[in-house]
């Protein structure tokens, strides 16, 4: 390659399309190249389905007012479901961790997405995460019990924390999500901090 | 270069790229250093809480300059699990390590100073008492160590029943009747007994408390050049903590 402006065989068009999907999580340079050309060469129908549905999706998706997920309604389908019990909230981090509680198929209650963690070293205080918002859906009254599913980091810990102790000021019963050996886990191979932990919050049987 | 075996803390880490971290570390022989974890977000389980902050480890890396690879984790001794208010303490002190250590600057002391913070923490002893002193020694490491136990002026020992006027930056001045003893930004007013009690590290007494945050807190301020903590900041507003502004 050398190393002059105007790279042969390509264009302006094609390299702006290379810059724009390395926006993609896990696109580098040649990922973007690969998949241009591949929508350029081979699938021109397809590049433009691409096209279509991101403008659709990107005209649609909103957050839901009440919960914070993504939903192209006011209010997303599991908090405008009749089913669902609303006097359980249950704190995530993020749309992806939400799913996978749903897959799992524990839980029936309601949910408020923070869509990220308190990281105090980054300055992403109560107000960046949309935490003052959770307050309100408290003093609405109908929430008794509060569940923190954040994840087991610092700062998971660190929001958990901050969310429970509002709902503690207002009465409210606060469970945070129990941690321990991994269905399947040998206990040999379990680190020693998650041991330590599964140790203390071990329970009778 | 290859390190191996260091004694250190992950101080924070930030995503890079899609699957690695970029860890601030403490380390107790080579200070604080940027290290590149790479595929650190794929780790199996059992690496990856060594990746958290606070956990006491030993790290390995290879590679000079600005970034070199993180090659090996291992924890030593227990597992440190902190929670609740102490968590917010924590993170105040990793804050004051990034905000006040230059890089590649050793401070073996301070690195042992932390680890006995964290410690400290961690048992529920005084979160307030253990600030502090981490504090005081803090700004000892970094080569702004506070004056306790002698004036500014004369050299003259501290008279624990005498009030003073410490200067920040310089050192404490005695106060003699009629002078103006508002507290500015760079002068705190003191009690003698609180200055020395601080140079014993003997923080049980509630004044003395009060009177050390004060110091502290303009003796940081000069140092983190007005602009304040983020943590500070964030847990202003939480009840029962060493940050809570509002008692």
């Amino acid at each position: 390659m050398s190393g002059t402006q105007e790279r042969v065989g390509t264009t302006p068009a094609i390299e702006g399309l290379k810059q724009a999907l390395r926006r993609l999580p896990g696109v580098g340079p040649k990922g973007a190249q690969r998949m241009a050309l591949h929508l350029l060469e081979r699938d021109r129908e397809g590049a433009r389905q691409i096209a279509d549905a991101l403008q659709h999706a990107l005209g649609k998706v909103v957050h839901c007012q009440r919960c914070n997920n993504l939903t192209e309604q006011e209010l997303c389908a599991i908090c405008s479901s009749p089913r669902r019990d609303h006097s359980q909230l249950c704190i995530v981090e993020s749309p992806a961790d939400l799913i996978a509680l749903e897959q799992a198929g524990v839980y029936q209650g309601l949910y408020f997405v923070l869509m990220g963690h308190l990281s105090p070293l980054d300055g992403i205080g109560p107000e960046e995460l949309g935490i003052p918002r959770v307050e309100a859906l408290f003093n609405e009254g109908s929430v008794k019990e509060l569940i923190l599913a954040t994840n087991l980091t610092v700062e998971g810990e660190a929001t958990a924390h901050y969310v429970g102790e509002l709902a503690r000021s207002r009465k409210i019963r606060t469970t945070r999500i129990a941690y321990g050996v991994p269905v399947g886990g040998e206990l040999e191979y379990v680190d020693q901090g998650t041991l330590a932990r599964a140790f203390s919050g071990r329970r009778e049987t | 270069m290859r390190v191996s075996q260091q004694p250190a803390y992950i101080l924070h880490h930030y995503s890079y790229g899609e699957t690695s971290l970029l860890l601030e570390v403490f380390t107790r022989t080579y200070g604080r250093l940027g290290l590149l974890a790479k595929g650190a977000r794929r780790l199996h389980l059992r690496q990856r809480p060594l990746l958290e902050p606070f956990q006491p480890l030993l790290i390995s890396w290879t590679g000079k300059g600005e970034l070199p690879v993180l090659s090996g984790t291992e924890l030593v001794g227990d597992s440190v699990f902190l929670q609740g208010p102490i968590l917010y303490c924590a993170f105040y002190m990793n804050e004051l390590l990034i905000r006040l250590l230059h890089r590649h600057d050793s401070h073996e002391l301070l690195f042992d100073a932390y680890g006995s913070a964290l410690r400290a923490l961690q048992s529920q002893s005084s979160a307030e008492v253990t600030l502090r002193v981490f504090e005081k020694r803090l700004l000892q490491e970094i080569g702004y160590g506070l004056v306790l136990e002698n004036e500014m002026t004369d050299n003259a020992p501290i008279d624990p029943a005498r009030v003073y006027r410490y200067v920040i930056n310089r050192g404490p001045v005695r106060v003699t009747s009629g002078d103006n003893v508002e507290d500015l930004d760079h002068a705190v007013t003191i009690q003698g007994s609180t200055l020395l009690a601080l140079a014993k590290e003997s923080l049980g007494d509630v004044t003395v408390l009060q009177e050390t945050k004060a110091l502290m807190r303009a003796a940081l301020g000069h140092h983190l050049a007005g602009r304040p903590l983020n943590t500070r900041k964030l847990f202003r507003n939480i009840k029962h903590t060493p940050f809570d502004e509002r008692d």
